[in-house]
């Protein structure tokens, strides 16, 4: 029976539920014994010049092993990707050198013999600092009067799209222009970054970290650092959530290794959770300026964005809203749209992937355009989007803006959740509540989205099969709690007919695969499961003349039963060979092994929409979210399960920024939102129980027909979170409320709307 | 390298004596603001007094009229044990952080914090309370009103510990509410609390986050004693106790909310704890 399809449930879960999972920070490895413990010094300014450090002191203290400044550490700095428009001059320093352009910023570093000495220590390095003028606002940063690199001669990092000269709006009937903050957003997994390093005895490295990444992340060390290939060993053990802040390769990690080689003794790094609020990448961060326009009949004829990103002090990811640009057009057949993206630095954390990185900002423009649009022409907002979203026929469907969609039923997910809904009852219901003059008004608020998945095209794998029958699956793609090790099983069970006990799967040690994409941008079942089905297929391609032979039979006429995994001759039941004896027959003493590389044909679109209804205190601002219903297309489910726990997952992130979530600074680049406490992550008490209905249309773009569901929650969400909250204010004239809409935020866009 | 000593106490005597002795020790019950405290470095006690020990401190009865509710007494066991008896108490209560929080946090902890945002401070200034003290000198007694000095000052001496609250039980209804950028584990942006008391027609309230201390609002509690209790409220008097309550707060701007917004939250949840208690009173 297959096993795909099934709700299967995590072979992780019992290790990780009870506490027997192993974190960097929990690894007791022999290698490991004596580690030294490294504590970084961190910039409490946001700009300034460095004009003097004393580490004296710190090297007297008790159990300290060293000490060291940018001026120790001849490595170069980490330079930016060649991608970038004007990144040459903005290479990152492993530690600050003469100045410090964020407040997180290492200064110096501090080894000791344990933990609270390193602490200890790392407070009595002494820095002098000479202030600068910080550059916190994109617009600022665009204007340029102060720049971070000043040899860049811009504070400009990145550019892309472009918007046309002629007007695209020219024919239209009524156009509206909103200006759109798409805010600043902190990862925030469970386990901050964590790493440990150890001299493997022949000149060379391991590195145990934290990373959602460990082939890119050897790579660009080994780059940084000078070493040979294959002299860096990079593994994640259990990693606690990564959300996109655990892909880039950081300066910290190639510090920890400089120390290794420096001193031949092993190092451990955790960084508290203070700290990596401040140095672990932020997300999102977008001006933005919504332009739509349209005929009064509903039809949305052009659409423009303009984009003014965030890319903090170090611009290494500065490309990222490049996904915005491609992904403008959102679900809708709109015959104009162009979109721009201008992406600057700032005395702020360096900005990277976020869940959803680039694409949420597009739908979250596109969404509140289509609501915007509506309010304007006075039609319900789920008209105009079943008056514009594509058609199943348009597939594939070459978008203004250089994406091809590949397949689905958009308005056929609308009119499932409008009708899960109840949707003409619930605007019954708010219009009586508006009648009424109640306090607690009632909001809907839709959003149907689009998604590329798939990113990084390209995975590698390897399958053995031991004499006994097991089967070993080595995977580039790497988990921080998705579950692959139980989907890519049940895709080789069923593929070779072995039950999923029987196949182990591994990933992320790059001593035991060397090439490898890594986690992101919703890709791992996409990739990693199209990579063990390719090698799956090849196994069997390769066993099929030994079976043949085995079989005493012609190849033509042996199958592999797939619900017993044994080899048949066609036509007697009575010649049959299993797995294992084919290996020990044809292998004596060895097994079967077959390495492939899988590369995704073109990229993938999930698609689905989401429906929020919220109540709104009109006389506080308080919002409470009442229902949630969502339908997410994520092409064939290999597991109904884990999809909806990452459907669970995104929508909560998706809330978290629609209501809670903002990572804010004040005017001198202090961050002022860096504690839990201030940065509200929501918990269960804040969410109600989703309503989640599914559709599968299969991508012809893998063997799988899988699409990506990794970020598809948190992308739909928030502006279903957002356009309801504007919906139930909406009747006393407000037209828009940037995120998060905290109470005072809704409070005060109501009094504005109404005075 | 800077060491704490830790002084574990297991008796109130010598937990007093302990404190007469070392004046510099930072009382700690729960720890759920002490170790926020020491987690941002924002303190360095030189000694940490552990009162967990002291099994009276988690113990209440009746005092005369008055409940007696030990320092030590969690958050958890308030909603459970003295719920029906102090409801305004208890709905505060209910709010404060999570499960884990309730079961660890104390009253006496959160008036030894004196934090303007802490959770039971206006529904025990609204009931009138008052906080036992204790040192080896002798014990004192201290109105709520009276205990709160600055923003995480209060009139403790350096030798003196809270002992107890001293509460009357309600004696009529009670309303809590609260402003929050999210449902739980939250720091208020504004609070506010009103006992009534049906026999002696008399009005307490609370508010919290909103000045320095959390502060009564005098003004509004005479406007309603002088109102007729045996009939619906006047509109207009609910809207003055509203703007009387919001007039008694000397708010702040922060990265929770401003100043303007705390007011106007603090009117519109006065409005309604007072028609909530008043709809009760009939």
């Amino acid at each position: 029976m297959a096993i795909v399809g099934t709700r299967m449930t995590r072979v992780e879960d019992h290790r990780l539920l009870t506490g027997a999972a192993t974190y960097v920070d929990n690894l007791r490895l022999p290698e490991l014994a004596g580690a030294a413990f490294v504590t970084f010094v961190r910039s409490p300014i946001a700009h300034a010049r460095i004009t003097h450090i004393d580490t004296a002191q710190a090297r007297a203290a008790r159990g300290v092993v060293a000490v060291y400044t940018a001026a120790d550490i001849d490595v170069p700095p980490m330079g930016t990707p060649p991608m970038l428009t004007n990144g040459a001059a903005m290479a990152r320093p492993c530690l600050a050198k003469d100045v410090v352009r964020f407040a997180g910023e290492a200064v110096a570093v501090v080894v000791a013999e344990d933990r609270a000495a390193a602490a200890d220590a790392a407070g009595l390095v002494d820095v002098e600092y000479d202030p600068l003028p910080a550059v916190v606002s994109v617009e600022d940063a665009l204007a340029g009067r102060t720049l971070l690199f000043p040899e860049a001669g811009t504070n400009l990092a990145h550019e892309a799209g472009e918007l046309s000269a002629a007007d695209p709006f020219a024919d239209c009937e009524v156009v509206v222009t909103r200006e759109i903050t798409n805010q600043r957003l902190a990862p925030v997994p469970m386990e901050t970054r964590a790493a440990a390093c150890v001299p493997d005895g022949e000149g060379g490295l391991v590195l145990w970290l934290s990373t959602q990444c460990p082939h890119a992340v050897r790579d660009d060390m080994t780059r940084q650092l000078g070493l040979l290939p294959g002299q860096l060993r990079v593994i994640a053990p259990d990693v606690g959530g990564g959300f996109g802040g655990k892909i880039p390769s950081e300066v910290d990690y190639t510090v920890l290794c400089w120390i290794v080689r420096q001193l031949g003794r092993p190092v451990r790094w955790m960084e508290t959770r203070s700290e990596t609020m401040l140095t672990m990448n932020h997300g999102r961060g977008q001006r933005q300026r919504v332009t739509i326009g349209g005929r009064r009949d509903g039809t949305v004829s052009a659409y423009r964005l303009d984009i003014l990103a965030d890319a903090g002090a170090y611009p290494h990811t500065a490309w990222l809203p490049s996904a915005t640009v491609w992904m403008a057009t959102g679900a809708y057949g709109i015959p104009r749209v162009e979109a721009r993206a201008r992406c600057v630095v700032t005395n702020t954390t360096p900005m990277g992937a976020y869940r959803g990185a680039g694409r949420p900002e597009a739908i979250a423009a596109i969404e509140r355009a289509i609501d915007l649009f509506a309010a304007e022409i006075g039609m319900d907002p789920a008209d105009v989007r079943r008056r514009n979203l594509l058609r199943p026929e348009a597939f594939p469907y070459q978008t203004p803006t250089g994406m091809e969609y590949d397949s689905g039923d958009y308005p056929a997910a609308l009119e499932q959740v409008l009708a899960a809904a109840d949707y003409p009852g619930l605007r019954a219901e708010q219009a009586r509540r508006r009648a009424a003059g109640d306090h607690r008004q009632l909001g809907i608020g839709l959003s149907c989205y689009v998604e590329v998945t798939g990113l990084g095209g390209e995975e590698h794998g390897k399958i053995t099969m031991d004499a006994d029958g097991a089967v070993t699956a080595y995977v580039g793609t790497t988990p921080q709690g998705q579950g692959h090790a139980t989907t890519l099983s049940m895709i080789i069970a069923d593929r070779l007919g072995v039950p999923p006990e029987q196949v182990s799967v591994r990933h992320t040690d790059t001593g035991s695969l060397d090439q490898g994409g890594g986690t992101f941008g919703s890709r791992s079942l996409q990739l990693g499961g199209s990579v063990v089905h390719e090698a799956t297929q090849r196994l069997c391609d390769d066993a099929l003349p030994l079976a043949a032979a085995a079989l005493e039979a012609d190849e033509r006429d042996v199958v592999l039963d797939r619900e017993s995994g044994r080899w048949r001759a066609a036509g007697d039941p009575a010649r049959e060979i299993s797995w294992a004896e084919l290996v020990r027959r044809s292998r004596p003493g060895g097994s079967f092994s077959v390495e492939v590389k899988y590369a995704l044909p073109k990229l993938t679109f999930s698609y689905g929409t989401h429906l929020a209804l919220v109540e709104v205190d009109t006389e506080t601002g308080q919002v409470k979210l009442v229902r949630f219903i969502g339908v997410d297309d994520a092409g064939r489910l290999i597991n109904p399960l884990l999809a909806e726990g990452q459907r669970h997952g995104g929508i909560a992130q998706g809330i978290a920024q629609a209501l809670y979530e903002e990572m804010r600074y004040d005017e001198d680049g202090n961050p002022v939102t860096a504690t839990l406490a201030d940065y509200t992550v929501p918990s269960a008490a804040d969410l109600p129980g989703f309503e989640l209905l599914t559709r599968e249309t299969p991508t012809p773009h893998n063997p799988l027909g899988a699409k990506g569901i990794g970020e598809a929650g948190t992308i739909g969400a928030a502006p279903a979170v957002q356009n309801a909250v504007i919906d139930a204010v909406s009747h006393l004239g407000v037209r828009h409320i940037d995120m998060p809409l905290t109470p005072e935020r809704v409070w005060q866009a109501i009094k504005e709307a109404t005075s | 390298m800077s060491t704490v000593d830790f002084l574990a106490p297991r008796t109130w005597e010598e937990a007093l004596a302990a404190k007469a002795e070392r004046r510099d020790a930072l009382p700690i019950a729960g720890g759920t603001d002490v170790m926020v405290e020491l987690n941002f470095d924002r303190r360095r006690p030189a000694a940490l007094l552990d009162l967990t020990r002291i099994g009276e401190l988690a113990e209440w009865g009746s005092d005369g009229s008055v409940l007696r509710i030990g320092a030590g007494v969690s958050y958890r066991r308030l909603i459970e044990e003295l719920g029906g008896r102090l409801p305004g108490l208890a709905m505060a209560a209910r709010t404060v952080g999570s499960a884990q929080i309730r079961n660890r946090g104390t009253v006496g902890g959160n008036l030894g914090s004196a934090s303007p945002a802490g959770d039971a401070h206006p529904p025990l200034l609204a009931a009138a309370a008052t906080v036992q003290v204790a040192s080896v000198r002798g014990t004192r007694r201290v109105p709520v009103a009276e205990f709160f000095t600055g923003p995480k000052r209060s009139v403790l001496a350096p030798d003196e510990l809270i002992e107890a609250i001293l509460v009357p039980p309600a004696a009529g209804p009670q309303q809590f509410a609260k402003v929050g950028t999210r449902n739980a584990m939250v720091i208020a942006v504004c609070s506010f609390a009103i006992s009534l008391d049906r026999e002696r027609q008399a009005v307490g309230t609370g508010i919290g986050s909103a000045a320095p201390t959390p502060v009564r609002a005098l003004a509004a509690e005479q406007l309603l004693a002088a109102a007729r209790w045996d009939r619906p409220l006047p509109e207009p008097t609910v809207e003055k106790f509203g703007e009387l309550v919001a007039a008694a707060a000397s708010p702040i701007d922060d990265v929770r909310a401003t100043a303007a917004y705390r007011r106007r939250a603090l009117a519109v949840l006065a409005r309604r704890t007072l028609r909530w208690a008043w709809e009760e009173l009939r």
